[in-house]
């Protein structure tokens, strides 16, 4: 009875894996098959080569690979039930996003809770359902695949997701899931599928197809699409800081009302108040745009990259720090109104509370949600509209000092020399 | 048109094949005790004059299978540089294969009735 030598099983056991038999226990049975069927032909007086090859014939035009091919799909057959499991749990979440998103749209409520549960079990029950799946029926060449494909789309879900809430961080989320899904799985996905296709030109087309969907995106992505209009938000603020800067020249007037108490305590709330604009300015302007005080100093606002970013000014003023938060801006703008209530008359305060520049006892609707003055006027407004925002609090500021000290000067005026004559023609003149 | 060449045999149609592959295996080892995967393929043959051959695409993955499934167990044994897989009947095997066989059996003789009477009336409308 003849028996394969060593070398002669390491090339047939080479031959196997060579035409795809990636599983172990698969390998090990066709290997003894293929050698006992070697042996007896060779028995029968036929050399190696020529049992060698018979023997392959046998395994019929699909090859070694169509016999893993079948035994994973009867394998996989078994998992149906894990398998409804899998698609029921896609399905629902494909019908909740679907709702979110139709919800959404009608700014009917309730499309959070429907987007956030829907991307959630997609992320984290169906996706991994499906990566489970997948290795466990597929070859472990491919689990690289596999596995590149989960994270990315895991990624992608979250970073959508997050950009859809305004949550921080979506962006670089998104951009890392899709550039993973665009630098590893359609190639690896397409790679495979042109290596065993019947026909190559046209796999190698759609796959380059899908590549460029996937890159066309993802330079969508990158494109600062509202550039233009972000730029027009900045200069009206840029505009507005500049008269801000020309209104802020009431030193003059100051001087002449030196040793006025009125005057003195409201050039202190004036300078708090323009403090803490500044300082939360900057802020707002080194956090989103990454770069240092100095620089953020002397940046001219329309030549900001970020402009059109919302997620960090909104974390900032909604869920950072105390001290830049919006609560903190709005009670300083309120003292700073007080303040200045109190530099007139009792008899004509209640006129000026009408001209007050700042009205923070007003409701906002925005599509149908009702808000108070900080979530109108600063949630989720790109960092080119609270910056302008911010210039309009400098500018309005100033006016309403400079009023103040007008009127504290007739006042004086009119206190000093009962004729009233210089005292009013002084004020009027300046 | 793969699938069809898969379960090569000389005699009988594919569709005939496949529906009794799982009989012919499990029936085959409650009689043998347990059986590598040539084995398998050359006593089928044998013990039908040739008339079933399994191919290697139809049987190991159906081997499997029904491994998975628990009906088969596995021995490995060293054959010279390789290993050598028997396999053999679990019990829940051994009933699947009693109930199949009977199940078989009951039908092949309801088929055989059935043509009998098909064959015997047209002679009579002739």
């Amino acid at each position: 009875m003849s028996e394969l030598n060593e070398q002669q099983v390491a090339l047939i056991s080479a031959y196997i894996k060579q035409h795809g038999i990636a599983q172990n226990t698969l390998h090990d049975d066709l290997l003894d098959h293929v050698c006992t069927s070697i042996e007896r032909q060779m028995d029968e007086g036929k050399s190696f080569e020529a049992a060698f090859e018979q023997t392959i014939k046998l395994f019929g035009p699909g090859g070694l690979k169509q016999v893993q091919q079948q035994t994973f799909e009867l394998l996989t057959e078994m998992n149906e039930n894990m398998k409804k499991v899998a698609f029921s749990f896609g399905l629902t979440s494909t019908i909740l996003l679907l709702a979110g998103t139709i919800f959404k749209l009608m700014h009917w409520p309730g499309a959070a809770v429907l987007i956030v549960l829907g991307a959630g079990s997609l992320a984290f029950v169906y996706l991994p359902l499906l990566l489970w799946h997948k290795l466990k029926e597929s070859p472990r060449d491919e689990s690289l695949m596999h596995i590149s494909g989960f994270v990315g789309l895991t990624l992608t879900t979250i970073g959508v997701l997050f950009k859809i809430m305004h949550w921080p961080g979506a962006s670089i989320t998104l951009l890392s899931g899709m550039g993973i899904l665009a630098a590893l799985y359609v190639p690896l996905f397409y790679f495979k599928k042109y290596k065993t296709s019947s026909n190559k030109s046209i796999t190698l087309s759609t796959g380059l197809v899908a590549m460029t969907c996937l890159i066309l995106v993802f330079g969508l992505m990158t494109v600062n699409r509202s550039a233009n209009f972000n730029r027009g938000l900045l200069l009206v603020g840029a505009e507005l800081d500049y008269s801000a800067e020309k209104a802020a020249n009431n030193e003059g007037l100051y001087l002449k009302l030196d040793g006025n108490q009125d005057a003195a305590s409201l050039k202190m709330a004036v300078n708090q108040s323009l403090d803490e604009i500044l300082a939360l300015r900057l802020k707002l302007i080194t956090e989103t745009e990454g770069i240092s005080e100095d620089e953020a100093m002397n940046i001219e606002p329309y030549l900001l990259s970020k402009q059109d970013n919302f997620d960090i000014p909104t974390h900032i003023l909604f869920h950072g720090e105390e001290k830049y938060s919006a609560n903190i801006l709005v009670n300083s703008l309120e003292t700073f109104q007080e303040r200045l209530l109190q530099v007139y008359q009792p008899e004509i305060r209640s006129e000026m509370v009408t001209i007050l520049p700042f009205d923070f006892s007003e409701t906002y609707t925005f599509r149908d949600e009702k808000m108070d003055w900080a979530n109108f006027h600063l949630r989720h407004i790109p960092l080119s509209g609270v910056l302008s925002q911010l210039s309009k609090m400098q500018l309005d500021i100033r006016n309403a000092e400079t009023q103040a000290l007008l009127y504290l000067l007739s006042q004086s005026a009119v206190s000093e020399s009962p004729s009233g004559d210089q005292g009013a023609y002084e004020a009027q003149s300046l | 048109m793969h699938k069809k060449l898969m379960y090569v045999c000389l005699m009988y149609s594919n569709e005939l094949i496949k529906g009794t592959l799982k009989t012919i295996v499990l029936s085959l080892l409650a009689k043998k005790g347990r059986m590598y995967g040539y084995e398998i393929t050359q006593h089928v043959k044998e013990e039908t004059d040739g008339k079933i051959q399994l191919t290697e695409g139809a049987l190991y993955p159906l081997l499997h299978r029904l491994e998975a499934e628990g009906l088969l167990e596995t021995e490995k044994e060293n054959i010279g540089k390789r290993v050598r897989k028997y396999y053999r009947l679990t019990e829940s095997g051994n009933n699947q294969a009693t109930s199949l066989a009977a199940e078989f059996q009951e039908f092949s003789k309801t088929m055989n009735r059935l043509l009998n009477n098909f064959s015997l009336k047209p002679s009579y409308y002739v």
